[in-house]
């Protein structure tokens, strides 16, 4: 599908930014800030430079560097450029690239190394932007495409590639770069979707550790990670063993445990280092909400622990089991006022 | 090639589902003869982190994910050993020959190599989904944790 069909495909529907995305498609040269610039202020004016054919569009392209002034563009139509020296002169390196169209036909360019930073770039430069070319730029990266695009540095005007992933995850396709030097084959491009991935990944995984945003270089971060990993696992033996220490000496009662969990979760600021603190203060609270329909008690304070055996306990168990959890869950906190006075 | 990069959901259940599962699995545990004898502290000390990690699995979502997956069948082998389902992608050794950056490959797999063997049933994950998995499994674990922590606070004598 080459450049024009497309452009006339676009044209037809009328909306000024599905047009711009189709020129979009090109990442022209000069990245985002000829990004903005091709997005015209006037949309009516970009619809002629659509209907031109490729070439012509390149060679205006190339005398707007060469002249460095609008007036060629304007006889094309009502087209405004910035005029801006650096873009111009990244559309005269963009001529150079877009006349290299690869068998699809399909010609993009691009000077980011990554369009992540290339996104910033669009922030930071409000002169050239309006809030719609921001989004139709936005537009276009969430565009689906079938179309693989290879990006050029444009810095180097010859045929170097460079990478972008962002772009890549917003494509149901995975629209893989080459990177610089090295061969295109459907190998090696495999090989970068797969560590696009991962890296993709990583990122998240260092939100998840605390401390892994500063550390540079996925081998420590990884480290950091199986640590935390290994850390966790070994509190959870630690707690393990504690509780088989703690828990023949109480004959605790599923619920009154349960509510009481469910006491302090809902309480939202849940943590394990202050519960001690907050346990009586939230005892206070919920003692008017609570609403257990399985413990049908004298008043709470003297809620005699050792006083629950196994019977009781299998009883409660038995009815417990399925639906009364999930009211408990579910239901407001019916936290057991003195359950929490473990005093055995 | 053309694979969709799905968003990744790393939603873990909330603190009661965790705390409703491991408290089953200990009610149970208590209703064994055995489990109340004073000697062998071990024995149950090992019950309970199977108790722990078994119903941590369950709330995380049962078989929905594939550490939960292993920890399940691991658990219900009775065995101690773990099983390691050493079969990866052919792409992962390929890939590390054919890359020209040589250094980090390397070294990440090795890391990746460690994370494996932490994380049930790495062996049979490809690098991203092992990431992905840890993930999920480091939010499981931590949920886990806290519920436990509690739960040896609000039972532990003042």
């Amino acid at each position: 599908m080459d450049l024009s069909g497309r452009f006339g495909a676009r044209s037809g529907n009328g909306v000024p930014f599905r047009e711009v995305t189709g020129l979009e498609s090109l990442h022209l040269g000069g990245g985002d800030e000829f990004r903005q610039m091709v997005l015209p202020e006037n949309g009516g004016g970009f619809t002629a430079l659509l209907e031109l054919p490729p070439t012509r569009a390149v060679e205006l392209l190339h005398s707007s560097s060469s002249s460095s002034s609008q007036a060629t563009l304007h006889s094309v139509g009502t087209l405004t450029f910035p005029s801006n020296p650096i873009l111009m002169e990244r559309a005269a390196r963009f001529s150079v690239i877009a006349t290299e169209q690869n068998p699809n036909g399909n010609i993009s360019g691009e000077t980011t190394t990554s369009s992540v930073p290339s996104n910033e770039h669009i922030k930071t430069e409000p002169a050239e932007t309006e809030t719609s070319d921001q989004a139709a730029v936005e537009k276009q990266n969430n565009r689906c495409g079938k179309r693989k695009d290879f990006d050029k540095k444009v810095k180097s005007s010859t045929k170097k590639k460079s990478k972008s992933s962002e772009e890549n995850e917003k494509l149901p396709y995975v629209h893989v770069r080459a990177r610089r030097g090295q061969a295109t084959d459907s190998h090696s491009l495999a090989e970068r979707a797969r560590r696009e991935k991962i890296n993709a990944r990583m990122k998240l995984l260092q939100e998840l550790v605390p401390g892994c945003d500063k550390i540079q270089g996925t081998a420590l971060v990884l480290d950091e990670i199986i640590n935390h990993v290994q850390s966790l696992q070994r509190q959870v033996e630690m707690l393990s063993m504690r509780l088989a220490s703690v828990n023949p000496r109480i004959d605790f009662n599923l619920d009154t445990i349960l509510a009481s969990e469910n006491g302090s979760l809902m309480d939202g600021s849940f943590n394990g280092t202050t519960m001690q603190l907050a346990w009586p203060h939230q005892v206070m609270e919920t003692e008017q909400s609570y609403h257990h329909r399985q413990l049908q008690q004298p008043p709470p304070q003297q809620w005699p622990f050792d006083g629950l055996n196994q019977p009781v306990w299998g009883r409660e168990e038995n009815q417990d089991h399925g639906n009364d959890h999930n009211s408990l869950m579910v239901g407001s906190a019916s936290l057991h006022p003195n359950q929490v006075k473990m005093e055995l | 090639m053309a694979s969709a990069d799905k968003p990744i959901n790393t939603d873990v259940p909330e603190k009661d589902v965790f705390a409703l599962h491991f408290l089953q699995s200990l009610s149970n545990l208590r209703r064994q003869n055995t489990f109340n004898s004073p000697e062998k502290t071990n024995d149950r000390v090992k019950k309970i982190k199977k108790a722990a990690y078994v119903s941590m699995a369950r709330a995380a979502g049962g078989t929905s994910r594939l550490w939960s997956r292993a920890l399940l069948r691991r658990a219900a082998k009775e065995t101690n050993k773990v099983v390691r389902f050493s079969r990866r992608k052919k792409r992962v050794t390929w890939l590390r020959r054919r890359s020209n950056r040589r250094d980090p490959v390397e070294e990440e797999e090795k890391e990746a190599e460690r994370l494996r063997n932490l994380v049930p049933g790495g062996g049979a994950m490809e690098t991203s989904k092992l990431i992905e998995e840890t993930a999920y499994y480091i939010k499981c674990l931590s949920m886990q944790v806290k519920v436990m922590q509690c739960l040896v606070d609000g039972l532990s004598p003042k």
